[in-house]
C-alpha cells in the first residue's frame, strides 16, 4: 500500500470510532494534499473550520476536554506555527498545569509542503520536525517517512494508554513518491 | 455596583461565600506570600467581590468556568475547595489553578483560555448537554483579536457560552484605553461587563518580600 491509501486507510479507521472528529480548513472542501485522504470520511465526523489556527487548536484541546478525539489538520507545517500559542503553552502543558488531572487526546495532522513537481516556496514548504521534538515536552511528535509506518502511527496516537497527543507530520512529496 | 446580566440568564445557584469569606481567603495568601513562603508569583484578587458573588449566582455547579492569572475568587466561588486552592497557591500555581470537579480551568497567558473554552462549548452543544461554559476575561483580553475571533465564532453558532468581561482598566501597569486609543467602550448586551478598582497590584502585595 503506497504513502497516500496508508493515510486514506487511517483516516477511515479513525472515522470508525465514536468519539473522533475531523477539524480544519479543507476538510469538507478540496484545496490540499489532507482533503485528499479525508475524501471518503463523511461529512457528519467532519467541521469545516475557518482560518484561525490558534483558535483551532484551543478548539481542539476544548474538545478533546470533554471526551472526544479531535484530527486537527493543519495542512502545512508552515500555518501550524500560526498555533502555537495553544499547541506549546497550552496542550503541551496542561497536564503539569492540572496535576495530570486534565488529559486531553488530540492527534494533530501537518505535513511538509511539496516541491516537487511545484515548489511552494519558503512559506509553504518547512520543515521544523525537530525544533517541535526540542521544544515540546508531552506531545508526541512523529514523522511519517515510510507507508508501513502510517497506521500504526494513528492506531497508537487513538489507543495510547497515557493519552498523550500526538503531532503526525506528513510529507507532501511523499504522496506521490512512495 | 454596576453589572447588568443579560435576561435570559437564570439564577442557579446560592453563594454562600460572603464578599469579608474571599477577602479574608486573599488576605491568607497575602501573609504567606509575605512571610517569603511562596516561591512564585500570586495575582491577589480584590474589589470586585460582590459583582463575583452576583454573577455566580447564575454559574451552575456543572457548567465550565474558564479563568485567568488572577483566579482566586473564580475558584472559590465555583466551588473549588479552600484548602486544596491554598495548598496549590502555595506550591506556586497561583496562576493556573485547574479542577476536573468543578470544572475550572486558568492560564497565564492573554487570551488563553478563550480557544479552549469554544472548543469545550462546541462539545457541549455536538452531545447536547445542557451546561455551559463561563469565561472570564479582563479588559486588555477583551480588545485581542483571539476574543474577536471567537466571539463572533460562538455567536454564529450559538455556543452555550457566556463571556464576562471584568474591566479594572489595566493590563500588568499598561492603561488598557490608553495602549488603545479607546475613547469609548460599546459592549454587546449578551456579554456581562462591569468595572471595578483593583485592590492589589498586578502581582505581589504591594510590600517588599525576601525570599
Amino acid at each position: 500500500m503506497n504513502y497516500l491509501d496508508s493515510l486514506i486507510k487511517s483516516m477511515e479507521w479513525l472515522s470508525d470510532k465514536d468519539d473522533t472528529l475531523f477539524i480544519g480548513q479543507s476538510v469538507k472542501y478540496s484545496g490540499n494534499s489532507i482533503f485528499n485522504t479525508l475524501k471518503t470520511i463523511k461529512d457528519k465526523k467532519k467541521i469545516e473550520m475557518p482560518v484561525f489556527e490558534d483558535l483551532q487548536m484551543g478548539l481542539s484541546i476544548g474538545l478533546a476536554l470533554e471526551g472526544y478525539v479531535p484530527i486537527t489538520c493543519y495542512p502545512r507545517f508552515d500555518f501550524l506555527i500560526l498555533a502555537c500559542n495553544q499547541l506549546i503553552n497550552h496542550l503541551d502543558k496542561i497536564r503539569y498545569m492540572s496535576n495530570n488531572k486534565m488529559k486531553p487526546r488530540v492527534i494533530i495532522r501537518t505535513s511538509i509542503g511539496s516541491k516537487h513537481p511545484l515548489n511552494g516556496g519558503v512559506q509553504h514548504t518547512q520543515d521544523y520536525t525537530e525544533i517541535f521534538k526540542k521544544i515540546c515536552t508531552e506531545i508526541d511528535v512523529i514523522m511519517l517517512n515510510e507507508p508501513q509506518e502510517i497506521l500504526p502511527a494513528f492506531k497508537h496516537a487513538y489507543q495510547r494508554k497515557d493519552s498523550k497527543s500526538s503531532l503526525i507530520i506528513e510529507h507532501g512529496d511523499y504522496y506521490n513518491e512512495k | 455596583m454596576n453589572i447588568k446580566i443579560p435576561k435570559n440568564l437564570k439564577k442557579v445557584r446560592t453563594v454562600n461565600l460572603t464578599s469579608e469569606d474571599l477577602i479574608t481567603f486573599e488576605k491568607k495568601i497575602q501573609k504567606v506570600y509575605e512571610n517569603g513562603d511562596i516561591n512564585a508569583p500570586v495575582h491577589l484578587s480584590s474589589g470586585n467581590e460582590n459583582e463575583l458573588i452576583s454573577i455566580f449566582q447564575y454559574v451552575a455547579k456543572k457548567d465550565w468556568v474558564f479563568s485567568s492569572w488572577r483566579n482566586h475568587y473564580h475558584a472559590l466561588l465555583h466551588g473549588i475547595d479552600e484548602n486544596y486552592l491554598f495548598n496549590e497557591i502555595v506550591e506556586g500555581k497561583s496562576m493556573s489553578t485547574n479542577s476536573t470537579n468543578p470544572n475550572f480551568y486558568s492560564s497565564s497567558i492573554v487570551g488563553g483560555i478563550i480557544p479552549i473554552a469554544i472548543g469545550v462549548a462546541q462539545a457541549i452543544k455536538l452531545k447536547k448537554q445542557n451546561n455551559k461554559v463561563w469565561c472570564f476575561i479582563g479588559d486588555m483580553t477583551y480588545e485581542t483579536g483571539i476574543f474577536h475571533e471567537a466571539y463572533k465564532y460562538s455567536k454564529n453558532f450559538k455556543l452555550p457560552i457566556q463571556f464576562v468581561v471584568e474591566d479594572n482598566g489595566l493590563s500588568t501597569n499598561t492603561p488598557t484605553n490608553e495602549a488603545w486609543g479607546i475613547k469609548s467602550k460599546n459592549i454587546s448586551e449578551d456579554i456581562i461587563y462591569y468595572k471595578y478598582e483593583r485592590g492589589f497590584p498586578h502581582h505581589g502585595t504591594g510590600n517588599w518580600v525576601l525570599f
